[in-house]
């Protein structure tokens, strides 16, 4: 027997929609969520000594349930089984829900924070308590523990290759991108769950690493508030859910504990904050970042399978700087089947035909750089009155323009990449054949309904900063203003988006702050 | 603002979605499919009215819009209870004879049209001026899609290949070595 199989049976996984009665627990530290942020603050912890439990609203579900069907997995892995949508429905959010949170789908692209990136918070978000020197070595670790390797252009899929190379026939810049996945079998499956455990995400990683340093993993557990009293957090109450993580048991958990984390993620860790009534300054929520993403279609003569190989294994960050415009970056989309039908546009004989051109298809797709600019104020989380979060986007002019530009930009990549025709997924798509048909795409309805605008990347919402004013928590701790033994250890905590994708941005940050918590909780 | 509160306050306020929730009663909803088992999150009526939103939206030979529909009520026990609520609502609104009359000109509800028709229909809210129309057509469109994608007895007559079964042992000592690759036919690390 492995290590991984004998988590699921390890007594320190609890499975609440097995308890028989109502769950009293006690820990040094209770850590709530268990994906980048809580998992790394877990292991870190655990292994300094401390006792610690997680708490996850998600059920473990390990490599025997990824069956690589959408029908079976999306419930299991995606929050709302991936049908959240940001309130006015203008954003569709793909958000992870299990042990090992959005760890376990994402497509496995890692990058570190931008050192200006880093810099600009510290210049304008008052995020004076580390640099970027002081994230490198636990970039490095967490690059050591996850696998985070730059793979060869030689293994990109030809959905991924088409990019690289349209973005060089462009003269644009282009790279191959690194990956947190050891001995790859290319199953292309990242998006539901690796089959075969090559993808080094939280729940074969981290979360084991903590178990086996002590710590216990309460799984199918909402954490509904946290008591406050007297200025300091006394406990958790979490509702435990069904064996389908879905519908609450009527049994319930509390979790006490000297210090808590919430990790939760942007979206969930806010709406835990305002379930508790912890939001003195106003600033619970604001500035939720989603990094919007629009995308391209593009079709070609021969084979491009794009449900084969990695998903993603090139970007270009050319156009990630406009100066006063919003930014946009390029990277590659895999092809599940539910997905692909939801992304491509139209209704009956027309999406039946492209749907079963897909084979021929890549699908290519602009994130949006959100928080850079006054122009792009993020969105909101507030709850809805059953207590689930709900998080108001509607997306901005500015971030209207920036699809445009990279609309444009996706079809010229494309079509210099070998592309016989070029589709928006507007409704009714557009469709271009020449570069001069990019034009068209000035004519367009760039509006919230007219083009299916979606989201991978959910950022900010609890900002650290060191103005108590404008931010949640202080960034020499992530511990929050006001409530001395409460911290956030997540992507809530960015006052900004990242410009690349988030996850190891995350690791390197919580394994930093985690490593400064371990020294003060041991004190 | 949530999604209940902007679905009253996004069309012509809440008189109208009232009304359409009802239906208009010389009109019913025409039932053209039978639930085979018990529904979840749709009502009766937003089960009709999306079996034949369905038909209209997959147009795959046999597609069976019962199935669709069933399938669209699985997925919708997954949302919070204000986002059911507002899909029942929204489902209501497309079908009404009253929000048709007023935007469309159209006397009957949705299931009682031609095929013709409710292609017109769908056409017409996706192309709307109005941002909850699109968005509600947008809705209405990727529920019976994915509902029906997500099927693997779906992908076969799509030209979609089913991926290469892993069929275990789930060992992770074992996972990725080159030998158990090749024994799963996956391909081994590049």
């Amino acid at each position: 027997m492995s290590k991984l199989s004998l988590l699921r049976a390890s007594p320190n996984l609890i499975d609440g929609s097995k308890a028989a009665s109502d769950l009293e627990l006690s820990a040094d530290v209770c850590v709530v969520g268990s994906g980048a942020g809580g998992a790394v603050t877990a292991a870190v912890l655990a292994q300094a000594g401390l006792s610690v439990i997680v708490v996850e609203e998600g059920g473990y579900h390990d490599a025997s349930e990824f069956t690589m069907r959408e029908l079976e997995v999306m419930p299991k892995l995606y929050q709302e089984a991936g049908q959240r949508t940001t309130a006015d429905l203008g954003m569709s959010i793909l958000q992870g829900r299990a042990v090992g949170g959005t760890t376990v789908v994402n497509w496995t692209t890692s990058f570190r924070t931008p050192e200006d990136v880093v810099d600009r918070w510290a210049k304008k978000h008052h995020v004076g308590g580390f640099k970027y020197a002081d994230l490198v070595p636990h970039y490095e670790a967490m690059e050591a523990r996850l696998g985070i390797h730059q793979v060869s252009v030689e293994s990109m899929n030809a959905n991924n290759r088409k990019l690289f190379e349209g973005c060089k026939a462009m003269g644009w810049h282009a790279e191959p991108l690194r990956r947190n996945v050891v001995a790859c079998a290319q199953t292309g499956q990242c998006g539901l769950g690796c089959p075969v455990n090559a993808k080094r995400s939280m729940l074969v990683t981290m979360i084991p690493d903590a178990m086996d340093a002590g710590a216990r993993v309460l799984h199918r557990a909402r954490v509904d508030k946290l008591e406050v009293q007297a200025g300091q957090v006394k406990a958790a109450y979490a509702t435990l859910l069904d064996a389908e993580a879905r519908g609450a048991t009527g049994r319930r958990a509390k979790i006490s504990a000297r210090r808590f984390v919430l990790s939760g993620g942007a979206i969930n860790t806010p709406a835990v904050l305002l379930r508790s009534a912890i939001n003195e300054n106003k600033r619970v929520g604001v500035r939720t970042f989603l990094h919007p993403v629009i995308a391209s279609v593009a079709e070609y003569d021969e084979p491009i399978d794009p449900y084969a190989g990695a998903p993603q294994s090139a970007a270009s960050h050319h156009f990630a700087n406009r100066g006063d415009q919003v930014g946009v970056f390029f990277e590659a989309a895999p092809s599940y089947p539910a997905l692909t039908a939801a992304v491509l546009p139209g209704f009956g004989e027309a999406h039946r035909k492209l749907f079963e051109s897909v084979g021929r298809m890549a699908l290519h797709v602009a994130l949006t750089v959100d928080g850079f600019h006054d122009s792009s104020p993020g969105g909101v989380v507030k709850l809805r009155p059953s207590g689930a979060p709900l998080l108001d986007y509607p997306i901005p002019p500015a971030h209207w323009e920036a699809f445009r530009f990279a609309q444009k930009r996706l079809a010229e990549l494309q079509l210099a990449s070998g592309a016989k025709a070029v589709l928006t997924i507007h409704e009714p798509p557009c469709k271009m054949t020449r570069a001069k048909d990019v034009e068209l795409i000035d004519t367009l309805r760039w509006e919230t309904g007219a083009v299916a605008v979606f989201t991978a990347h959910q950022m900010g919402g609890a900002a650290m900063g060191d103005d108590a004013e404008t931010s949640v928590v202080r960034s020499e701790d992530l511990r929050h203003h006001s409530i001395h033994n409460l911290y956030v250890i997540d992507g809530s905590v960015f006052p900004t988006s990242l410009g690349v994708n988030p996850q190891e941005s995350i690791y390197g940050l919580a394994h930093l702050m985690a490593n400064r918590l371990a020294t003060v909780a041991k004190g | 603002m949530n999604r209940r509160t902007f679905l009253r306050r996004g069309l012509l306020g809440g008189a109208v979605l009232l009304l359409g929730g009802g239906g208009l009663a010389l009109y019913p909803t025409r039932d053209t499919v039978v639930a085979t088992r018990a529904l979840q999150v749709l009502t009766p009526r937003s089960f009709q009215v999306l079996a034949a939103i369905a038909r209209r939206v997959v147009a795959v030979p046999d597609v069976d819009p019962a199935a669709v529909a069933h399938a669209a009520d699985d997925s919708l026990t997954r949302l919070p209870p204000e986002a059911q609520a507002d899909v029942n609502a929204l489902i209501g609104l497309f079908e009404t004879a009253l929000g048709g009359l007023v935007l469309d000109g159209r006397l009957r509800p949705f299931t009682r049209l031609g095929p013709d028709e409710q292609d017109h229909v769908l056409a017409r809210w996706r192309d709307s001026g109005l941002a909850l129309r699109r968005t509600g057509y947008q809705v209405l469109r990727k529920l019976c899609l994915v509902a029906h994608y997500a099927q693997p007895a779906s992908w076969a007559s799509a030209h979609y290949p089913a991926p290469t079964p892993i069929s275990g042992p789930y060992d992770d000592s074992k996972m990725g070595t080159p030998e158990w690759n090749l024994a799963q036919g996956l391909e081994g690390p590049p």
